[in-house]
């Protein structure tokens, strides 16, 4: 990657401590940015048109994040490492195929019961974790950088995908798995708002709380250094990789619940949207930098805005141009934002 | 710069790793090459028909050019993700400009072809020079920028022809491109042919050549030592642009409409293939487009040899996804070896 | 020129070569000048004196046109210059060798040369021409280079050479050398010295960058002290001591620089034997480091010191030999497991091995000893124990403000090797590997880090100290292996210590090599 810095500065250790009170003004100010962005996005949203505040079109909109935010938080993981995972959206694609067709196995949509939803995650979390492992050890073992490793295990699970579905959307979702995943709720709230709150929660203790955690933000930060203090980067880096795969195959099952059948299709531009919503959201293309709530507030403004050109029927092709923007737009902040550091 | 330094003189079994590694680097390619012809040739009788060979040879010279411009700029530390994007858009663009013009002038049809060739480049032009300006000016990673660009330039090809092919071009253009031969080749082939040499004398005897490794080898410096850094990347990225551009119109003229599918995300991934298995190295600083053309050519071969052995398409690309993930693997490990001589 | 007053400088009725005066540069949140003066007259040494981040490399990149400086004058050959570019700056005849090689390591030495001016019609290049001056260039500086290496097959060197000759091709009035001596030989460095006097003679003004007093006792004519960013002094080399001039860099009179420490010497806790890396850099040594003494390592940039604590550290791939700790012999090296049996390991590069640099210092302490149950349960970080355990411990290395929530990017170089002390007393260690303890921190802070070794060797602990500065592994070592080529070249104990011997083996060794 050709990370530029043509504007080198003098040799490190002459760096002072910035001004601390400036920089703590701009750093709230950096915080807030997005949040005003998205009720800004909301309000613009809603002069245009009154059903985008409706309380309906605000449960979407709450469920259509959670989605999104299962991928950016998965994005975000492998980020934080200075990694990346494009195989992501054909991930999706071959877990949903895959929990279809495990399902399908079990006796297909008439099975009912917990152990067809048992089979279906089995089935799915199996392909995505060896999609993981695979992604993990190139990068970690093989010393591949890991676009390249991730486009070549992109086209591989999206041959995997399209292969065992025949091309072909695979049906026989069974009903308690849809109503695990999708119609089901919890004191009201839909299943997928309360599954990707559950996994929020528990990434966040595990990024802030655990060893693990504080050791992907130093290896992100600075992979030398954590190799001469002994942490194990490679293995770690694995971990991270599987568990940016488990995150999307979380999410591969959630919108198989919803859209009742294992779409080989799925993924489709997923791998862009996910990194467009955790950049956005301000993780780091430099590592070591983001979060949870990053990633959840950039997957919340990307679903508003193409929430907010669906319902003001904007086109679909146009909604193209500005995911393609918006991704720009981001690296450019970031780029931007370190550079005031 | 490699803080192992190594020592040569003291190391006697230094010159039979050299042997090792050239056979490596060059030895391979070529090997490969002829067990994929050989072993077809005996197994298909289609494979060495001269219809076959000829229509291997259009579309190597097709992926060739685009695979030359995506060396240049992984050559130089950069990445372009968009290539495949541009030659849907100036499919697009070219094929438009010429049915405008035909109705609109009905005039002489080289002047037609001529604007309407212009237009196609130049819209390969405008996306290289706005992916160039990102990543000089701004300081953004080149992949990102050019994955953003990517989304926005399918999206702009979409929304101009709503996913419906562009006809009305004139019949002599498509007849002279496209169809026509000299001495029993199609022109493609000529012109795939001419470029390869062009780049690889522009590579190695001219000023834009040398300061493309030396910006990729080592960006500080080449800074220091007076290297205009911008201007160079820029290059590389409009070279890019208007070459994918150049293969979009070839391939509009050979197929005789406009068509926003054309190029996609398989053009893309296999320029970055052939890149990266003909030796070009991700870290930037080293390869030589004339091995890229060859990686070109074998894996055109290979996919046409996997069609004529009836290997399910959908397969496909988990061979290409294999194949770029080891050649890469390879290329790490051999400079892993050679660090340690 | 207020600041030269007292240095007597001769009054010349020519201007000098190059004439700044008022120079500042100012980075995002550093002012890395503050009003600088300096002048180099045509066939003068000048050499530039000051701590590490004084702004010695930000004005020599200031001189050859890096970057722009924020204010002030710049004057070169009674002309004024204005915005200058690294290539407007070779044409005018300035020219710099800098520590950090401007060489791309894909390209040929030859390619390197004429890097950026590159004789061309047209855009296209003329090889022949090239090739043909190249030769020239090298046959007249006497180097052993070959124009048609690639330049990361070199050793560090003949890079260094290829930059030099880099620097000296063209017409050059004024040449620039940062700290040029770091990694030649002394036969190499004398024959550099003979080019210096011949530049020299020729009208070619220097300016020298260098530590070692040495150097600036054979070659200055006058020496200009900087620090912090400001100019302190200039003075004439013949007139000034050693004293003095320290006093000057460091702002503060330094008595002892080097603490008296006790070595008890017991038993063996580094058994090394004939070790080889996998990457040849150590070939077949033997080494032993005992409990209760400080064991150093000298020899150039290179030689393979670093790489052999690295590889007992586990960082560095073993292909042969076998290493045993406490009279243990050890399977498999690998940082946590060394850790865990008690050796540390502080690496010479602070900023690109040592720490993450947007994390806090707490953060950057605990790093290495998360794996003890004082920090975490079952993978979760107790968070208060840390805080408790990493504040008394910055405390007692008295960090300045002792704020450990701080991001370690925000700290001076010897604040930095502070946070990599602390991460030593955060686990319960007792075998330390220093690899060069004192690059990049000011004198105040090496004394404290000297302090910090004494300490541990009192306290029964194994040091080991690598360092290219002989003086500190001279005054620090109780016993001192040289290394040349990846080989021991000597062990010197006691009396056998000093520096006309540590020199002398590296010659040895040389010769010994050229009869094998």
């Amino acid at each position: 990657m050709s990370d530029v810095n043509l504007a080198a500065p003098a040799d490190p250790s002459t760096v002072k401590a910035p001004d601390e009170k400036r920089s703590l003004g701009t750093e709230w100010l950096r915080q807030l940015a997005l949040p005003i962005a998205v009720l800004l996005l909301l309000g613009g949203f809603g002069l245009a048109d009154q059903r985008i505040l409706s309380t309906y079109n605000l449960l979407n909109i709450a469920q259509q994040t959670s989605y999104l935010a299962l991928f950016a938080m998965a994005q975000m993981v492998v980020i934080l490492t200075r990694g990346f995972d494009l195989s992501l959206g054909p991930t999706v694609s071959m877990v949903s195929v895959g929990a279809a067709l495990s399902m399908a196995a079990m006796g297909g949509a008439d099975a009912n019961g917990l152990l067809v939803v048992v089979a279906a995650i089995l089935g799915g979390f199996a392909l995505a974790g060896l999609c993981g492992l695979f992604n993990g050890i190139v990068v970690a073992f093989l010393g591949v950088s890991p676009l390249v490793a991730t486009l070549g295990s992109m086209n591989i699970t999206l041959g995997v995908a399209t292969t065992i579905s025949g091309g072909r959307p695979v049906q026989g979702i069974a009903s308690s798995f849809a109503s695990f995943f999708y119609t089901g709720t919890v004191f009201g709230l839909p299943a997928p708002i309360v599954i990707a709150l559950v996994v929020g929660l528990v990434l966040y203790v595990v990024l802030s709380r655990t060893v693990f955690g504080r050791s992907l933000y130093i290896i992100g930060t600075n992979p030398q250094a954590a190799a001469v203090a002994g942490i194990p980067v490679k293995r770690l880096l694995v971990y991270a990789y599987m568990l940016c795969s488990g995150l999307a195959a979380l999410g591969a099952l959630m919108m198989t619940a919803r859209t009742g059948s294992g779409q080989p299709n799925l993924g489709g531009t997923l791998s862009l949207q996910s990194i467009a919503a955790a950049v956005v959201g301000g993780t780091s293309l430099a590592g070591g930098r983001g979060g949870v709530g990053s990633a959840v507030l950039g997957a919340l403004f990307i679903t508003i805005l193409s929430n907010g050109m669906n319902l003001t029927r904007i086109d679909g092709y146009v909604q193209m141009i500005v995911l393609g923007a918006i991704v720009i737009l981001g690296v450019v902040i970031d780029r931007l934002r370190l550079e005031t550091r | 710069m490699s803080s192992t330094v190594a020592l040569p003189a003291h190391n006697t079994s230094s010159a039979s790793r050299d042997i090792l590694h050239s056979l490596l680097r060059v030895g391979l390619l070529p090997l490969l090459l002829l067990i994929v012809v050989v072993g077809t040739s005996l197994m298909s009788p289609y494979f060495l028909g001269w219809l076959n060979v000829l229509n291997i040879l259009r579309m190597a010279s097709f992926l060739a050019i685009i695979a030359c411009g995506q060396a240049l700029v992984i050559i130089a530390g950069g990445f372009d993700l968009s290539v495949g994007a541009v030659v849907a858009l100036s499919s697009v663009v070219t094929a438009k400009v010429m049915a405008a013009l035909s109705t609109a002038l009905g005039g002489p049809e080289l002047l037609v072809a001529v604007l309407g060739v212009l237009a196609g480049l130049g819209s390969g032009f405008a996306i290289g020079l706005f992916n160039g300006l990102c990543v000089s000016r701004l300081k953004v990673s080149g992949f990102v920028v050019t994955l953003g660009t990517m989304s926005a330039t399918a999206g702009i090809g979409l929304l101009l022809t709503n996913g419906i092919p562009v006809y009305g071009m004139p019949n002599s253009f498509v007849k002279a491109i496209g169809r026509s031969q000299v001495l029993g080749f199609p022109i493609a082939i000529y012109i795939g042919l001419a470029i390869v040499m062009v780049i690889a004398f522009v590579q190695r005897r001219t000023l834009f050549g040398r300061y493309v490794y030396a910006i990729g080898g080592n960006q500080e410096a080449a800074v220091v030592s007076g290297v205009s850094i911008r201007r160079h990347l820029v290059g590389t990225y409009v070279l890019s642009g208007v070459l994918a551009a150049l293969v979009g119109i070839l391939l509009t003229a050979l197929v005789g409409s406009g068509q926003a599918t054309l190029g996609g995300d398989t053009m893309m991934l296999q320029s970055i293939a052939a890149a990266v298995i003909g030796g070009v190295s991700l870290r930037g600083g080293i390869g030589r487009v004339e091995v890229v053309a060859v990686a070109a050519l074998f894996l055109t071969i290979l996919s046409n040899a996997l069609n004529l052995l009836h290997v399910d398409s959908r397969l496909q690309p988990i061979f290409l996804g294999l194949i770029m993930v080891v050649a890469v693997a390879l290329d790490e490990f051999s400079r892993r070896r050679m660090s340690s001589v | 020129m207020t600041t030269a007053e007292g240095s007597g400088a001769p009054k010349d009725t020519a201007e000098p070569l190059l004439v700044l005066s008022n120079i500042t540069k100012r980075f995002p949140g550093v002012l890395a000048l503050d009003g600088v003066d300096l002048d180099v007259r045509a066939g003068e040494l000048h050499v530039l004196f000051g701590e590490n981040g004084a702004g010695k490399s930000t004005l020599i990149n200031v001189i050859s046109g890096t970057f722009p400086p924020s204010s002030g004058s710049f004057r070169f050959a009674g002309r004024d210059v204005g915005e200058l570019s690294p290539s407007e700056a070779r044409t005018i005849g300035i020219s710099p060798v800098f520590q950090e090689f401007s060489l791309v390591p894909s390209l040929t030495v030859e390619e390197n040369l004429f890097l950026g001016r590159e004789s061309a019609t047209g855009g296209f290049l003329d090889t022949r021409a090239m090739r043909h001056r190249a030769r020239e260039l090298i046959d007249e500086l006497g180097f052993d280079l070959d124009p048609k290496a690639r330049v990361d097959r070199l050793s560090r060197a003949h890079q260094q050479m290829a930059e030099i000759a880099k620097a000296l091709l063209g017409k050059v009035k004024l040449l620039i050398l940062d700290e040029p001596t770091a990694s030649l030989t002394e036969r190499e460095t004398g024959r550099l010295f003979e080019l210096i006097a011949k530049l020299k003679s020729q009208g070619v003004g220097i300016i020298y960058v260098s530590h070692r007093m040495r150097e600036i006792r054979a070659l200055a004519d006058r020496v200009t002290v900087l620090r912090d960013g400001r100019h302190i002094k200039t003075l004439k080399a013949a007139t000034v001591t050693d004293g003095e001039l320290v006093e000057l860099m460091t702002g503060r009179r330094i008595d002892v620089l080097f603490p008296t420490i006790t070595h008890t010497p017991g038993t063996p806790a580094i058994e090394v034997e004939n070790l080889t890396t996998a990457d040849g850099q150590v070939a077949g040594v033997d080494f032993v480091a005992r409990a209760g003494e400080i064991t150093g390592i000298a020899g150039l940039v290179g030689c393979g010191k670093s790489e052999l604590v690295r590889a007992i550290y586990g960082i560095e791939p073993v292909a042969e030999g076998t290493v045993r700790l406490r009279g243990e012999t050890i399977e498999k090296l690998d940082p946590r497991s060394s850790l865990r049996r008690g050796v540390a390991y502080f690496p010479a590069s602070r900023g690109a091995e040592g720490l993450a640099l947007t994390r806090p210092i707490r953060e950057n302490v605990s790093m290495a000893a998360l794996d003890l149950p004082r920090y975490q349960r079952g993978g979760v970080i107790r968070q208060f124990a840390e805080r408790a355990l990493v504040k008394p411990i910055m405390e007692t290395l008295k960090l300045r403000p002792p704020n450990i929530e701080r991001a370690v990017g925000n700290l001076s170089g010897g604040n930095r090797q502070k946070v990599m002390l602390g991460r030593a007393m955060a686990r319960d260690l007792d075998i330390f590997l220093f690899d060069e303890p004192s690059v990049g921190i000011d004198v105040g802070a090496k004394v404290e880090v000297y302090e910090f070794i004494k300490r541990l060797v009192e306290q029964g602990a194994a040091v080991v100290v690598v360092s290219s500065e002989l003086p500190e592994v001279l005054a620090l070592s109780n016993r001192l292996y040289v290394m040349h080529h990846g080989k021991i070249a000597a062990l010197l104990e006691g009396d056998q210590r000093t520096e006309q011997n540590v020199l002398s083996s590296f010659f040895e060794e040389e010769k010994r090599e050229k009869a094998a």
